[in-house]
């Protein structure tokens, strides 16, 4: 019921722009239900008068004045209906997929606005796959279910009730005897559906047991292959594979089984109420003519009667995705957005330098990782942060450009807080370059100039130079307009890693971060990404996490952090003297004879 | 299709029962417009009689009816049920006859796709086709025979409908392909963008560019919500003109009967069950269209099981070769390797004699072909030319068990399975006794973190052995790889997540415990194979230095930029 609420107030958001042409819609829809319904009317009537009219005709005292004036008359109405319910469904069907394709787009295009204005927090604690399945698949079950479920509920509860409400109008005893079964059709609909979804759930269990041994499997099979594992890795697969099939035969049979079911249920409807009315029509001495064209009649209804609760259980499933979609929407609209302050500072050049005071942080409340962390980076230094896998190095640098904020301490720029500037301007000053390269649909071009698009060529250019990457970049056949996307063989690890470097140089910040990359990059390319380095750090202020040693040995200031705490601080020569944990961590990397 | 058929054989009866079901149940709802017919004549006849029977008929064909489709229902489950599952178990008994190229020619997530969503879709199709593919057709052709046989009088009433709404349905088809092929398009290139501001997530904040991503993706978004909209209108104008047609029809039926009702007084009778079949064909041909666009996609599917079906495994064991105790001599011949898809060459003419128990070496830059030289000992590819013998066999005319019994293979990114730390020892010596775990583990250095938990080897490995760090899971591979103390040992750069001293004990252990076994080392560091017998240096696929490191240093540059920027800085050892 919650999940409904919150569901319905997203819908509210994104929908209330359209009130007067969804108001349209219903009307409409009313209207075009109403011509529905009043055609079987007169198709009745038709043949009641044309049955009327044979009679007549065939009565030789009525002969003469037997007249098909009054069928034709019906038949004319029953066009008009027809023909006014099929052009009111053109018009309702129509505003409503455009208000539909509309909404579905200004949700998509909210979602991504929402994603940008979202906190790091929320990128890192939750798995790329899972937000962008709001993308693929919520945010289509929604389309899906406004182009499909919303308006044809509506219809179809419009047609329930039209139908019920000519019914009686027409004959209340047959009325009564159509929609006699509607309980039980319920009943046996509510059973099936309850049994399908509980056994779709088995069935979704097993699958993705079995999906998760083919998956483990196949992405194992160099060690299947090499360890001679063919064999037993079939034998392995066999109960899983049997498990979905026996837990799939009963969800389908279930599921499977609806259609058929209501489909059979009014049929049979349909001849209990043929077999009723031509009871009523032979033992309640009903005029002959008449109860023809009432057969006719109900024949129509119980047929339209039955459709909507056919109809709903499809669309009842498309409801449940979709309310399930916008349930998850709305939780991400709910999510913290980036703090900037008013009126916050303006950074405009580094004055004195960068600065952690007694830092404490943690990503979860209950577990700190940086334990009072003080480090001091005076302007036109180098300043370089070693220490073990999870010692909190990364964690640094998401402080200091704000990705997250300290619980205790501060993080200061010429002694001035980072949380009173404003977020804009210090993130235009400080340049990262990130572990993992990423590179964005679009040319070469595009992607070095990603942080300043407005750059001169020439800019570009001499900032690829600077980065190593120009002469790699002109030997392409189209050079700086190849495209690429992050999957593309283009690049390699390294030379991804130079052409981010080239889009940090090209903004030209005052403060630089860097983040070494460690994975697949050899230590040949990692001496060509070392030059690169030294290029942009020259006559900056920059911090770098250094894996390999290397890279540390150009610092002015090494800080060795270990389990969240500053451990050793100093120059190359003085830490090896020290015999501490840098000198072993040196030690250990380098190659001794 | 093929495959399709050669599953089904073992359903036949099944089949059989389901498409009977089926007709029974086609049978009911086409009978019963001529029964209701037989009630308005015995109504107009004013025979009560006829009017019960009729009506008990009517009651009778209804259950039926109801019975038949949940039969059909059962069975058609029964199938598609039994049909998947054994093209998931043929399929994987496939997968696992392939050679690696082969699979990393598909990518083992591809597989994985074809094992499962393809597989479903296929389900969904035979389901589909025995409740519905096979239901319409005969509704169609009864309704359309049985509208002939109510009023012979309107016959042409029928064809012209059909002949209209098909033609109509086919223009309005060919104009929505083109507008489902560009949504098709659009919805990638926005999930693509989305995709791509999430990985780049700190990228897009550090450079200040939300909002340019924001205008990349509206501007994307919104041509999508254009083309969405263009087919609605589509839809709007489609369903709307189908009704008129048959609207249009019903009332050119009534006023047809009215006109000639003197002459044909029965008519009155039948016009009620001839509207009941025109609105039988109506819905056959709209529900026949819609399946068929479901239908469409289970065949792409089973497109792309068929191309998984028809490939030949492209390494294959000679059945007769004998089984040998191969002795850990490794032979290249003049090798060269290119994978396939590439131009260059990632191998080229490399020949090479390693000796039972030597130590191997093997450095080089990213790309220069340290993996896939490695890789052709176990054979995961064959050489596009020259030979690999091991123990002194060549490896096309091996027998595969003395293959897999002679070489152990450790992998970079080490790969454990879920279940029990000693099911996954076990796969290198699968009688394997505690003894054997308890050897393993101590010369991979991982009894030191096994022996800490109270079930010791049946210490569970959770899905993507989440619950180890880096560290120990190179070491359990290690431990896997050296349980059945292969005559050879090939380590890819499999230590390095661990730090110098274990790394160091790792290969004090191998040189105890191991002494008999050939082993190859692929390393990063230096440090990790300056004890080597012999170290290859590898650059773009070519061997351009082989010797201990003393001689290389003298005699390769390449050796020597590598150790360069490895070196310790002078003076401070």
């Amino acid at each position: 019921m919650q999940d409904f609420k919150r569901a319905m107030h997203y819908f509210y958001r994104y929908l209330k722009r359209y009130w007067l042409g969804l108001g349209f819609v219903v009307i409409v829809t009313i209207l075009s239900t109403y011509f529905q319904v009043k055609a079987p009317v007169y198709m009745g009537q038709a043949i009641t008068e044309l049955s009327r009219y044979l009679g007549e005709y065939m009565n030789p005292a009525t002969h003469a004045t037997a007249s098909k004036t009054p069928f034709y008359h019906a038949l004319e109405a029953m066009m008009v209906c027809f023909g006014l319910s099929a052009a009111t469904m053109f018009i309702s069907s129509f505003i409503s997929s455009r208000i539909s394709a509309q909404t579905s787009g200004q949700m998509r295009v909210g979602l991504f606005g929402k994603l940008q204005r979202m906190t790091i927090k929320y990128f890192d604690t939750h798995q790329d796959g899972k937000i962008l399945s709001l993308f693929t698949s919520d945010l289509d079950n929604i389309f899906n279910a406004m182009n499909q479920a919303i308006f044809q509920l509506l219809s179809q509860l419009a047609l329930f009730i039209g139908v019920i409400w000519m019914m009686f109008g027409q004959n209340v005893k047959l009325a009564w005897v159509t929609m006699a079964s509607t309980p039980l059709a319920i009943l046996i609909a509510w059973f099936v559906i309850v049994q399908a979804r509980k056994n779709i759930n088995k069935q979704q269990e097993a699958t993705g047991e079995m999906n998760g041994y083919i998956n483990e499997q196949i992405n194992g099979e160099k060690i299947i292959i090499t360890q001679g594992l063919q064999q037993a890795s079939i034998a392995g697969f066999a109960p899983y594979n049997e498990k979905v099939k026996q837990a799939t035969f009963k969800g389908q049979v279930y599921s499977g089984m609806l259609f058929p079911l209501m489909q059979g249920l009014s049929l049979l409807n349909l001849a209990i109420v043929i077999f009723f009315g031509s009871w009523l029509v032979v033992h309640d001495g009903m005029d002959k003519a008449t109860g023809l064209g009432l057969i006719v009649v109900f024949v129509n209804y119980s047929q339209e009667y039955y459709q909507p609760i056919t109809q709903i259980t499809s669309i009842y499933n498309m409801l449940q995705l979709a309310i399930t979609g916008a349930k998850r929407l709305s939780d991400v609209h709910d999510q913290p957005e980036e703090v900037n302050p008013a009126n916050g500072h303006q950074l405009t050049t580094l004055q004195t330098g960068v600065q952690l005071e007694q830092v404490h942080f943690g990503y979860q409340p209950d577990k700190e990782i940086l334990h009072g962390v003080d480090i001091k980076v005076k302007k036109g230094e180098m300043v370089a942060l070693v220490g073990p896998t999870g010692s909190g190095k990364t964690t640094i640098m998401n402080l200091l450009n704000r990705f997250y904020d300290v619980t205790a301490g501060a993080v200061k720029f010429d002694g001035v807080d980072v949380r009173d500037f404003d977020l804009q301007s210090l993130r235009d000053h400080v340049g990262i370059v990130l572990q993992d390269s990423v590179l964005f649909t679009g040319t070469v071009a595009d992607n070095i100039k990603f942080g300043r698009p407005e750059a001169s060529d020439e800019d570009m250019i001499a900032a690829a130079q600077q980065a190593n990457i120009h002469d790699f970049i002109v030997s392409l056949p189209e050079g700086y307009a190849t495209k690429v996307n992050d999957e593309s063989s283009v690049f390699s690890t390294g030379q991804k890693q130079l052409l981010s470097i080239a889009r940090t140089i090209l903004t030209n910040p005052a403060f630089l971060i860097l983040d070494e990359a460690t994975s697949n990059v050899d230590t040949v390319t990692e001496a060509r990404i070392q030059a690169a380095m030294d290029n942009v750090i020259a006559g900056r202020t920059s911090f770098v996490i250094a894996h390999r040693l290397k890279t540390i040995l150009g610092a002015d200031k090494i800080v060795v952090l270990k389990d969240g705490q500053v451990i050793e601080e100093g120059s190359h020569e003085a830490l090896v003297a020290e015999k501490g944990f840098y000198a072993e961590l040196y030690h250990n990397q380098m190659v001794f004879e | 299709m093929q495959i399709l058929k050669e599953h089904a054989k073992p359903y036949r009866r099944d089949i059989f029962f389901s498409i009977l079901a089926v007709m029974v149940m086609a049978g009911a709802s086409l009978w019963q417009p001529r029964l209701l017919q037989q009630v308005m004549k015995a109504i107009i006849a004013d025979n009560q009689h006829q009017v019960l029977t009729n009506g008990i008929a009517l009651i009778t064909l209804a259950v039926i009816g109801l019975i038949a489709g949940v039969i059909n229902t059962i069975f058609a489950a029964k199938v598609s049920q039994g049909i998947a599952a054994d093209l998931r178990a043929n399929q994987y008994r496939k997968i696992q006859s392939f050679s690696y190229g082969n699979i990393e020619k598909f990518s083992a997530g591809n597989l994985v796709v074809r094992m499962t969503n393809d597989v479903n879709q296929i389900q969904q199709l035979v389901m589909m086709f025995l409740q519905t593919l096979t239901r319409i057709p005969i509704l169609f052709v009864g309704a359309f025979i049985l509208a002939l046989i109510t009023l012979p009088r309107l016959w042409w009433i029928v064809i012209l409908m059909v002949i209209l709404i098909v033609l109509s349905s086919q223009v309005v088809f060919k104009q929505m392909g083109k507008y489902f092929a560009q949504i098709q398009k659009l919805i990638d290139q926005t999930n693509t963008l989305a995709k791509e501001s999430l990985q780049g997530v700190r990228v897009v904040k550090s450079f200040n560019q939300e909002e340019n991503e924001t205008a990349r993706f509206t501007a994307n978004s919104d041509e999508l919500a254009r083309v969405n909209t263009t087919i609605g209108y589509l839809f709007s104008t489609m369903i709307p003109m189908f009704m008129l047609i048959s609207y249009v029809a019903i009332g050119a039926s009534v006023w047809f009967v009215g006109h000639g009702v003197v002459a044909h007084p029965d008519d009155l009778a039948a016009i009620t069950s001839f509207i009941s079949y025109l609105m039988q064909i109506f819905f056959a041909i709209m529900i026949g269209g819609m399946m068929s666009t479901f239908a469409s996609r289970g065949f792409v599917s089973l497109g792309r099981i068929k191309a998984v079906f028809e490939t030949t495994p492209d390494v294959t064991y000679a059945s007769d070769a004998p089984e040998v105790d191969l002795s850990g001599d490794v032979t290249f011949n003049q090798v060269s390797f290119t994978y396939p898809g590439d131009t260059q060459p990632a191998l080229a003419d490399i020949s090479f004699q390693i000796k039972a128990g030597e130590m191997i070496g093997i450095v080089g830059a990213t790309g220069s072909g340290k993996t896939t030289l490695a890789q052709l000992i176990p054979r995961l590819y064959d050489p596009t030319t020259g030979d690999v013998l091991v123990g002194g066999v060549n490896l096309k005319k091996i027998n595969e068990q003395s293959l897999r019994q002679a070489v152990a293979f450790v992998l970079q990114r080490a790969i454990l399975f879920s279940g029990k730390i000693s099911d996954n020892l076990r796969q290198g010596k699968s009688d394997a006794t505690p003894a054997d775990f308890q050897r393993a583990a101590d010369i991979a250095q991982a009894a030191e973190f096994v022996n800490r938990y109270e079930d010791g080897f049946d210490h569970l490995v959770e899905e993507r052995s989440a619950n180890f760090s880096g560290g120990q899971k190179q070491r359990l591979s290690i431990a896997r790889g050296v349980v059945g103390t292969p005559k050879i040992l090939i380590l890819d750069d499999s230590t390095s997540a661990l730090d110098a001293r274990s790394e160091k004990r790792v290969q004090e252990a191998l040189d105890q415990e191991l002494a008999g076994t050939t082993k190859i080392v692929i390393a990063e560091k230096i440090s990790s194979v300056l004890h080597a017998d012999r170290i290859f240096v590898l650059d773009e696929g070519r061997l351009v230095g082989v010797g201990p490191h003393h001689e290389l240093l003298a005699t390769s540059p390449i050796y020597r930029e590598i150790y360069e920027t490895q070196k310790a800085k002078g003076g401070d050892n």
